[in-house]
């Protein structure tokens, strides 16, 4: 028994060390991560920036008639980060080209987020969709690496970032997915415009995601602030707000909840699937006439990718015209929603002129106070 | 006596690594997760930890949405428990079949069903019923959370009906009592250790769900979903282990005074006989059982059913067809998924049921007075919400000198640790059920530590074993809270597809999913058993 306990000892003493050594890195890794610690980071990534820019110039000046070619990557496996699971036909497609395996999981941006600043390493190698919000805050973090792909020379400036840090896939827009059962019931019209919404007869039937979790519910707001310039926008919500029964905790409660007829009108991101389950469970959807929000998809390469070249690959593979084609299918993206110039989507309806004219450069930074004061507004519809 | 100084080093060994297993994957991640609530931009600070008392209403809605569900999976689990003690054999073996297969509850499928059969176009409420109602709110979350938990506490406390000694049934029979009396006076009173025990576990496992809530909660807004989405959508890691810190609180005040009846949920009938004579079925009292019984009993079956209903069917053009599309959609999600959860699993399972075990064996048997802490220690994890065990495990081991986030191994170490105190119970539980005289015989006749644990304990605590793989294979298979932080891209498990495609609202393709984890768990529990009963 003694040796035991001599043995025992001598372990739980090694354990305490390092415990307390665990304990101490994470004391000095976190306080060092303002200023040594992302500093290295920080220069590394300059000089891979600017050789990289260095060497896209170059290849823009020769290759700009045509999307850069795949390379063999047989062997290594891409990890990506996605919004979703319906990608699997994009990565079979670039393993089909390059060879590489992908492998994917889907996650919201908020995770990706607060996950690689907890891990303190990337995630995956890319991120592929997911609010322009969040792609901006990585940024900032000095969380993405920077690339400009010679395939993204003719996306314009607004959808992608000056300094390579990402790019956009396409964009989202949102309307509203109507049931028109539950609201025939009531004796209730399908509203055609946003002003329609702020009509007390719509009370309690209209559901929206909290946009603190859902990416196209921020974009709505952040966009009926551009749309009806500050102060009318916040009266405006205000009055939606006292509409709306509660805010779903998940970014797809809107569309699942309309087509379970709990509730009569959704916000959503409009795509082909709005459409596909509106004709199978006899819904609407209806592009809002007065004005379309809409938000950018960001796709950006993670700092410290274990496989940076695979995941420039796929960068250069998503921005080509034949991937663009093939996103636009997967996420039914109708032609207007679709930043490469010379690719043709789905023809949905979306009516182009109505997209709010959005000041992007905010989109990131105001989103802090922009949540502040709409959970202000909101805080009725927590129960107390 | 070379061989028993070669034992002897291999008993000091393997109680090492349990202590120190312990320490590192338990007691590092809760102290690295707690103090992160401190912090604010990485430096030391009160705000996150200040700013929890300004808003109470959050710790009275989990308390009171976890005292609502407790009392009600309670009364649920006492019915149904007591009624198939009492009836008829065959109904026991079917309704036993029923808890058996109720008991793996793939997380977020009975909310999701629960919209499908009660919503304001449910089914039932207003098919059937014609009413219009709003299913969100408290009353959806308890009433969901008891009828996933109710089925595990009906199988526990029927378990302890089981442990009741026959000759007290007998004698009070012979002495004229009525089957009133004898579930008032007798049966009830008995199982009072397994009820409390009982009610711990629903309380922990209510108010550290964040799942329900999230589906059917509407405005009710709990500690676990507001810590889930303080990781999700707001990225801020020290609110989301503050407002866990939060949660902790109300689960301490629970278990601290009631953990030692946990004891009584891996009870072994110590070797009495059970009542042979059956107990008649009538009476007030138990008529009003059965009533309760039967409506938990059917409700249950209805919501599995509607999972079964809604993996084979889909909406198409405004009517439901029966389609074996769903499934089809399914395959490409769980080909690998599929092999790599039922390993973790696996993995998760033998080691917690022998870990259980052999803790078990030190504290009870050889009287080891270090193992009272380290049996202390591998309870934790019921107490702490499955979030916050798994952002411990991201914060611990994102550095050297065991730097394994993002690997597999952070995974399957999370789960076996994770299910840990259900099987250290059993063990427990186990071992008090061992004659210590046999074990004395042994060494009597000469065995080491070795023939001890081979020749005595092994082969008497089968049954426990085998009760502890099965927990912990099911629980591992179904567990989402603990490792959803904690997967990368290429670890994958069932649960989290199953999340995902139900947050991308394939309800079908996600209910297909529950049924495919139902029935590996059936299977590998059935032949678990099925091996372990025959290799006698």
């Amino acid at each position: 028994m003694k040796n035991f306990f001599k043995v025992f000892a001598g372990i739980m003493f090694a354990g305490l060390v390092l415990c307390a050594c665990s304990s101490q890195n994470t004391a000095s890794s976190s306080s060092s991560d303002g200023s040594g610690a992302s500093k290295d980071v920080q220069q590394s990534s300059d000089s891979i920036s600017k050789d990289e820019s260095g060497k896209v110039s170059e290849k823009n000046d020769s290759g700009s008639s045509g999307d850069k070619a795949a390379k063999d990557l047989s062997g290594t496996t891409l990890k990506v980060v996605a919004t979703s699971d319906k990608y699997v036909k994009l990565f079979d497609e670039f393993k089909k080209q390059t060879g590489a395996d992908v492998e994917f999981l889907s996650m919201s941006s908020g995770e990706v987020l607060s996950r690689a600043k907890a891990e303190g390493k990337p995630m995956a190698d890319v991120w592929f969709g997911g609010g322009l919000d969040a792609f901006m805050a990585a940024k900032a973090d000095g969380m993405l690496e920077l690339y400009k792909s010679p395939n993204a020379g003719d996306i314009p400036d607004q959808y992608k970032d000056a300094d390579g840090a990402w790019v956009a896939k396409g964009i989202t827009v949102a309307g509203f997915l109507v049931n028109d059962s539950v609201l025939e019931e009531k004796g209730l019209a399908v509203p055609k415009t946003w002003k329609d919404l702020e009509d007390e007869k719509y009370k309690g039937e209209i559901i929206m995601s909290d946009p603190s979790i859902s990416g196209t519910n921020y974009a709505v707001i952040k966009g009926l602030l551009d749309f009806y310039g500050e102060e009318k926008g916040w009266e405006y919500i205000e009055k939606l707000n006292s509409n709306i029964a509660f805010y779903g905790k998940r970014g797809k409660d809107p569309q699942e909840k309309t087509t379970a007829g709990e509730f009569g009108i959704g916000i959503i991101p409009v795509d082909e699937s709005a459409f596909d389950a509106a004709e199978d469970n006899k819904l609407s959807v209806v592009y809002p006439e007065d004005a379309l929000p809409w938000v950018p998809e960001g796709t950006a390469i993670f700092k410290g990718s274990d496989n940076l070249e695979a995941a420039k690959a796929f960068i250069d593979f998503m921005l080509t015209k034949e991937a663009q084609e093939l996103i636009a299918e997967l996420d039914g993206k109708d032609t207007a929603q679709i930043v490469k110039p010379g690719v043709k989507g789905l023809s949905l309806g979306l009516p182009k002129d109505k997209l709010i004219k959005q000041d992007l450069s905010t989109f990131g930074s105001s989103r802090e106070k922009v949540l502040e004061k709409f959970k202000e507004i909101a805080k009725d519809k927590v129960e107390k | 006596m070379k061989h028993k100084k070669r034992y002897q080093i291999i008993d000091i060994i393997i109680m090492s690594i349990l202590a120190t297993g312990i320490v590192i994957f338990i007691m590092v991640p809760f102290f690295n997760i707690l103090a992160e609530a401190f912090y604010y931009e990485n430096k030391f600070d009160l705000r996150y930890i200040k700013s929890l008392f300004d808003n109470k209403t959050l710790l009275f809605n989990s308390l009171r949405l976890g005292i609502l569900t407790t009392a009600l999976t309670l009364t649920a689990g006492i019915c149904v428990s007591v009624y198939i003690f009492i009836c008829s054999e065959r109904l026991q073996k079917f309704w036993l079949m029923i808890l058996g297969i109720t008991m793996i509850s793939p997380p977020f499928v009975t909310a999701l069903s629960y919209i499908n059969l009660f919503g304001r176009r449910g089914l039932i409420s207003y098919r059937l019923l014609h009413l219009s109602v709003q299913p969100y709110g408290l009353t959806g979350i308890v009433l969901m959370q008891a009828l996933s938990d109710f089925s595990l506490c009906s199988l526990l406390l029927y378990g302890v009906l089981k442990s009741i000694p026959g000759y007290m049934i007998d004698s009070a029979k012979s002495l004229g009592a009525k089957t009133n009396d004898i579930i008032c006076d007798i049966i009830l009173p008995n199982m009072l250790p397994g009820i409390k025990a009982s009610a711990l576990l629903t309380f922990l496992r209510s108010i550290s769900d964040f799942g329900t809530p999230a589906i059917i909660g509407g405005k009710y807004n709990v500690l676990a979903l507001e810590s889930y989405l303080a990781v999700i959508a707001q990225g801020n890691l020290p609110r989301a282990a503050a407002v866990n810190l939060l949660l902790i609180l109300p689960a301490a005040a629970v278990f601290v005074p009631y953990h030692k009846n946990l004891k009584n949920l891996g009870i072994t009938s110590h070797g009495i006989e059970t009542s042979n004579s059956k107990i008649v079925g009538k009476g007030i009292v138990y008529n009003c059982i059965k009533a309760i019984a039967l409506f938990f009993l059917l409700w249950i079956s209805m919501q599995y059913i509607s999972i079964i209903f809604s993996a084979f069917t889909r909406m198409k053009k405004g009517s439901l067809v029966i389609t074996l599309e769903n499934i089809e959609e399914t395959l490409p999600y769980i080909n690998q998924t599929t092999l790599r959860s039922i390993i973790y699993s696996v993995i998760a399972a033998s080691c917690g049921s022998i870990m259980g075990l052999l803790i078990g064996y030190y504290m009870q048997i050889r009287k080891i007075k270090f193992f009272f802490w380290i049996d202390l220690a591998a309870t934790l994890p019921y107490v702490i919400p499955g979030t916050f065990f798994g952002l411990g495990y991201l914060l611990a081991f994102r550095q050297p000198p065991l730097m394994i986030t993002g690997t597999a191994a952070i995974v399957v170490l999370n789960v076996i640790f994770k299910q840990l105190p259900f099987s250290t119970k059993i063990g427990n539980a186990a071992m008090e059920g061992i004659n210590i005289e046999a074990v004395n015989a042994v060494r009597d006749l000469g065995g080491g530590r070795h023939n001890e644990i081979l020749d005595v304990i092994l082969p008497l605590s089968r049954r426990q074993l085998g009760l502890s793989f099965i927990n912990a294979f099911t629980s591992t298979m179904t567990t989402i809270g603990s490792i959803i932080f904690l997967i990368h891209p290429g670890h994958k498990v069932l649960t989290l597809v199953m999340f995902d495609v139900i947050q991308s609202g394939k309800y079908n393709i996600g209910s297909v999913l529950a049924l495919w984890i139902i029935i590996i768990c059936i299977v590998i529990n059935g032949s678990y058993m099925f091996i372990t009963s025959h290799s006698s």
